[in-house]
């Protein structure tokens, strides 16, 4: 950690708290619930914040130069191709499931904002992971 | 990166600059000037002046680039 740049760190620590929270999460979890859903942002928040200020405590030169904000624009970049694509895969299955299905859709309309939330949650949670990946890789590989 | 080279490390050996000093000297952090010096990184016009400016050299002495047609 010690030949790390102060933005390289913050995003394995970012990095950490994502897998940490979210991998139980996606495979350990059956019943879902928007107390859960709720309780893993407030998770990630208050982990982000613990982590990012012991971080923040032990760096000592914390400056952003244009290499860290043009690794962020790429990371940023990969993270919305990733979301986009999410989405139309995701409404493609939907499309198909539904077709599958002679145009009744299986959920019930009661569970259907829980599963969108669902849906929407892993999706945003698995650009956010490429789009620290992207970052670390940039700053590792260069560009 | 293919095309550009530059010639960092041999001016501040010369002057027997750290990556540090150069880093705080032009307003970047260390690792960016490791990652310049390795061809990993090309620096902004900005930043390429600042080094320049630093060595008090032309830009051309520290910046090489080679345009290769396809």
């Amino acid at each position: 950690m010690g030949n790390l740049s102060y933005q390289e760190r913050t995003l394995w620590g970012s990095l950490v708290v994502e897998l940490v929270v979210y991998l139980p999460y996606f495979f350990f979890h059956h019943q879902n619930s928007v107390a859960k859903v709720a309780g893993m942002i407030f998770a990630i928040i208050v982990l982000q914040i613990i982590l990012q200020s012991i971080i923040a405590a032990v760096t000592r030169h914390r400056i952003t130069d244009e290499r860290d904000k043009l690794i962020q624009l790429k990371g940023y970049r990969a993270g919305y191709i990733t979301l986009v694509t999410l989405m139309v895969v995701g409404l493609g299955m939907l499309w198909m499931h539904t077709h599958a299905n002679a145009g009744e859709f299986q959920i019930h309309h009661l569970n259907m904002g829980l599963h969108f939330l669902s849906v929407f949650f892993g999706m945003a949670v698995i650009s956010d992971i490429v789009k620290t990946l992207a970052q670390i890789v940039a700053y590792r590989r260069g560009f | 990166m293919p095309g550009l080279r530059n010639t960092l490390r041999e001016l501040r050996a010369q002057r027997s600059m750290t990556q540090q000093e150069l880093a705080d000297a032009i307003g970047v952090t260390r690792q960016t000037v490791i990652a310049i010096e390795l061809d990993k990184y090309s620096p902004s016009l900005e930043t390429a002046f600042r080094i320049a400016q630093v060595f008090g050299v032309p830009l051309e002495q520290v910046f090489q680039y080679e345009w290769k047609r396809k």
